[in-house]
C-alpha cells in the first residue's frame, strides 16, 4: 500500500497531460515516427486521411482498453502473440464493418485498413503504455495518440490534395488560375512533402526548446 | 511470360517502397549502411518468398474453400510470426555466421508492413501459386533494390552539410521522394 | 500453476474469444457485403445496357465476363462484357454494352483503375473519353483517333478518343476492348451464344 505522500512524489502526468502529448510533444507521426506507411499511403486526399484515421483510433482506443484490461493475466513471453492477436481481431472488425457499410471508402483505402494490424503506433503504444497503466490512462492516452494521427494524416492529406487536385475533400478550393501540382498526388510528392514536415516539427521543437532535441533515427 | 513481367512489374515499376509505400520503418532505420542494407534487403527478400508459399496456401487451402476470409488479417499476421521465429531458429542452427549477418533484422521484420502488405497484396489480386512466389521474390528485390539505393545515397549524405533539422528522417523522405521520381520513369514498360 | 501451463491457457483464450469475436463479426457483414459486390456489378451492367432489368452470367472465364441484359418482358436487349487487362500503371477493370448482334458497342464505363491522377485517370471522365464511346462499329477492331478530338463527329464511328496526355492509358483501355472483342467473336463461332436471343434488336 503507497502512503499517499509517496504517492505524491511519484511523477504522474495528469489527465490532461495523458492526453496532450500525443498531438505534439510524442506525436506518432511527427515525432515518434511511427505509421508512415499508411500515413503517405492514404494521404492523396483527405476523405481517405480522416477514413483511416478513425479505423485506426478504432483499433487503437479498443485494443488499449483491452490490454489494460488484462494485462495482470498475460505472461510476459507470450504478450506480444496475444496484442497481435487483440489487435488484429479489431482490425479485421473495422474492415469487415467498412467494407459492408462504405465500400467506396474501403475501396480507395485498399489494403491498407488491414494493414493498420502492423502498424508500429498500435503494437508500440500497448507495449509502452497500456501494459503498463491502468484502464483509465490507457484510454486517454490511445485519445491523445489518435488525435495526433488524424492530425497528422490532416495535415499532410490537406497540403496534397489541394495542391495536387486543387480541392479539399472532394470540393474545389482553388481557382481555375491553378495548375495541379500532379507529383503531389503521386509517391514522390507524399515523401517529400512528410520529409520537410518532419524537418520543420523539428524545427520547431528546436527552437522552443533549450537543450538539444535527440533524433530517433 | 505472364510472371516476368509480374517480376519487373514488382521489382521496379510498381516498386514495393517507392510506390506502395511498404516498409518504410525499415527503409529509413536499416539504410544508412549498404551492408546492413544488403543484409536487411536479403532477409526480407527471403521471408517475403516463404510468406507467400505458407500464406496462399493457407488462403486457398483453408480460408477460401470453408468461406473463411474475414480470418485473413488474424491467420496471416500469426503465420508471419511464427514464420519469423522458425527462420530465425533455423539460421541460427544451420549457419551462425549468416545468423550474425542476418540474425538481428529478422524480429524487425515481423512488425513491419512489408511482409503483411505482401500477403494481403497476393490475397487481394488473387494471384495463382506461381505468380504469389514470383510477387513474393520480385517484392523482396524491389524492396533491396530501393533499400541499397538509398544506403549508398545516404553514405554520401553523412559527408555533406546537411541542415540541422533535416537531418535523419527529413533529409531521407525527400531523397525517397526524388527516387520515387525517378522510378515513374519505369511506368508504361509493360 | 507452472508458467508453461499458464501461457498456454491464456494464449488458447485469447485465441478462442477473439474467435468468437471474428466469427460473429463475419457472420454479421458476410450478407451485406456480397450483395454491396452484387450491386456494384449489377449497377454497372443497366448503365453499359440501358432499359435493363434483370440480367444473367453467360459466360465466364478469367478476366472476362458476359452478361445478358433483359427487359421486363426477356427480350434481350445487349452484352454487358466485363473484362480487365493492364493499363499504364495497374490493372484497369471495365464493363462495356455491346448489342446481340456483336455489331454496336453503345456504352463503356471503367470500373478501377489506378492510372496517373489527373491524366490517365481521365479515362474514367465522361467529357474526355467516355462519351466518345457511344454508337461505336465493333464488327472489326476499334482504332485511336489521334490527336485528341473534341467532338463525337470528328471521329469515324470505328474510332474512339484518345486524351491529350494520357495515350498510352487510352491506347490500353483501346487494347483490352478489341481483345475482348476477338474472344466474343470465337465464343459465338463455338456456338456458346444464340439461343437466349429472344430478338429485340
Amino acid at each position: 500500500m503507497v502512503s499517499s505522500e509517496a504517492r505524491k512524489k511519484m511523477p504522474t502526468k495528469s489527465i490532461a497531460q495523458e492526453y496532450i502529448k500525443g498531438l505534439w510533444k510524442e506525436n506518432p507521426v511527427f515525432r515518434q515516427l511511427l505509421g508512415l506507411c499508411p500515413t503517405l499511403a492514404v494521404s492523396n486526399a483527405v476523405i481517405n486521411g480522416i477514413a483511416m484515421g478513425l479505423a485506426t483510433s478504432f483499433v487503437l482506443i479498443f485494443s488499449s482498453i483491452v490490454v489494460a484490461s488484462i494485462k495482470k493475466l498475460i505472461p510476459s513471453q507470450v504478450r506480444i502473440a496475444c496484442y497481435i492477436v487483440i489487435i488484429a481481431t479489431f482490425v479485421t472488425m473495422a474492415d469487415r464493418f467498412l467494407q459492408a457499410f462504405f465500400p467506396p471508402i474501403s475501396k480507395s483505402l485498399g489494403p491498407y485498413i488491414p494493414l493498420i494490424v502492423v502498424n508500429c503506433i498500435i503494437l508500440g503504444r500497448q507495449e509502452a503504455f497500456s501494459s503498463k497503466n491502468s484502464v483509465g490512462r490507457s484510454l486517454i492516452d490511445a485519445l491523445g495518440m489518435s488525435t495526433g494521427f488524424i492530425i497528422a494524416l490532416l495535415i499532410l492529406s490537406s497540403i496534397r490534395e489541394i495542391l495536387g487536385a486543387g480541392t479539399f475533400l472532394g470540393h474545389q478550393v482553388m481557382g481555375a488560375w491553378f495548375k495541379p501540382w500532379i507529383i503531389m498526388m503521386l509517391p514522390p510528392g507524399a515523401f517529400m512533402t512528410l520529409g520537410i514536415l518532419l524537418a520543420l516539427a523539428l524545427f520547431i521543437e528546436s527552437k522552443t526548446k533549450k537543450k538539444t532535441v535527440k533524433r530517433t533515427v | 511470360m505472364e510472371l516476368v513481367l509480374l517480376f519487373i512489374s514488382a521489382v521496379l515499376i510498381n516498386n514495393y517502397i517507392l510506390h506502395y509505400f511498404l516498409g518504410i520503418c525499415p527503409f529509413l532505420g536499416v539504410s544508412k549502411k549498404i551492408d546492413s542494407a544488403v543484409s536487411m534487403g536479403l532477409a526480407v527478400t527471403f521471408v517475403m518468398t516463404i510468406t507467400a508459399v505458407f500464406t496462399w496456401m493457407i488462403n486457398h487451402w483453408i480460408l477460401i474453400p470453408y468461406n473463411l476470409d474475414y480470418l485473413q488479417i488474424v491467420s496471416f499476421i500469426l503465420v508471419i510470426a511464427s514464420l519469423v521465429q522458425l527462420v530465425e531458429m533455423f539460421i541460427r542452427k544451420i549457419s551462425l555466421p549468416l545468423y550474425q549477418a542476418l540474425g538481428i533484422y529478422l524480429p524487425l521484420i515481423t512488425t513491419n508492413c512489408a511482409i503483411m502488405g505482401l500477403a494481403l497484396l497476393s490475397a487481394l489480386n488473387n494471384y495463382s501459386f506461381a505468380k504469389a512466389v514470383v510477387f513474393g521474390v520480385g517484392s523482396g528485390l524491389g524492396f533491396t533494390l530501393a533499400i541499397v539505393l538509398m544506403a549508398g545515397i545516404r553514405e554520401q549524405l553523412d559527408l555533406a552539410d546537411v541542415p540541422e533539422s533535416l537531418k535523419g528522417a527529413g533529409i531521407a523522405l525527400i531523397v525517397a521522394g526524388i527516387m520515387a521520381l525517378a522510378f515513374l520513369g519505369f511506368s508504361g514498360m509493360i | 500453476m507452472s508458467l508453461s501451463s499458464r501461457m498456454i491457457i491464456v494464449l488458447t483464450s485469447v485465441g478462442i474469444i477473439s474467435g468468437g469475436f471474428l466469427v460473429s463479426v463475419g457472420h454479421l457483414t458476410k450478407d451485406r457485403i456480397r450483395l454491396n459486390k452484387q450491386m456494384q456489378i449489377e449497377d454497372a451492367i443497366v448503365s453499359v445496357v440501358p432499359g435493363t432489368s434483370s440480367s444473367q452470367k453467360l459466360y465466364e472465364e478469367k478476366d472476362f465476363i458476359v452478361y445478358t441484359g433483359k427487359d421486363n418482358n426477356g427480350n434481350l436487349l445487349g452484352y454487358a462484357i466485363y473484362t480487365s487487362g493492364t493499363g499504364f500503371q495497374d490493372k484497369i477493370e471495365l464493363m462495356y454494352g455491346i448489342n446481340p448482334s456483336l455489331t454496336i458497342i453503345n456504352c463503356l464505363t471503367i470500373l478501377e483503375q489506378k492510372e496517373t491522377p489527373g491524366l490517365g485517370a481521365k479515362i474514367t471522365d465522361k467529357e474526355s473519353f467516355l462519351n466518345y464511346w457511344e454508337n461505336r462499329d465493333s464488327s472489326g477492331s476499334l482504332s485511336l483517333h489521334k490527336p485528341a478530338a473534341s467532338s463525337l463527329e470528328e471521329l469515324s464511328q470505328a474510332e474512339i478518343n484518345t486524351i491529350t496526355g494520357a495515350t498510352i492509358s487510352s491506347e490500353k483501355v483501346l487494347q483490352i476492348v478489341n481483345l475482348s472483342l476477338e474472344q466474343l467473336r470465337s465464343l459465338k463461332k463455338d456456338g456458346k451464344f444464340g439461343s437466349e436471343e429472344k430478338d429485340a434488336n
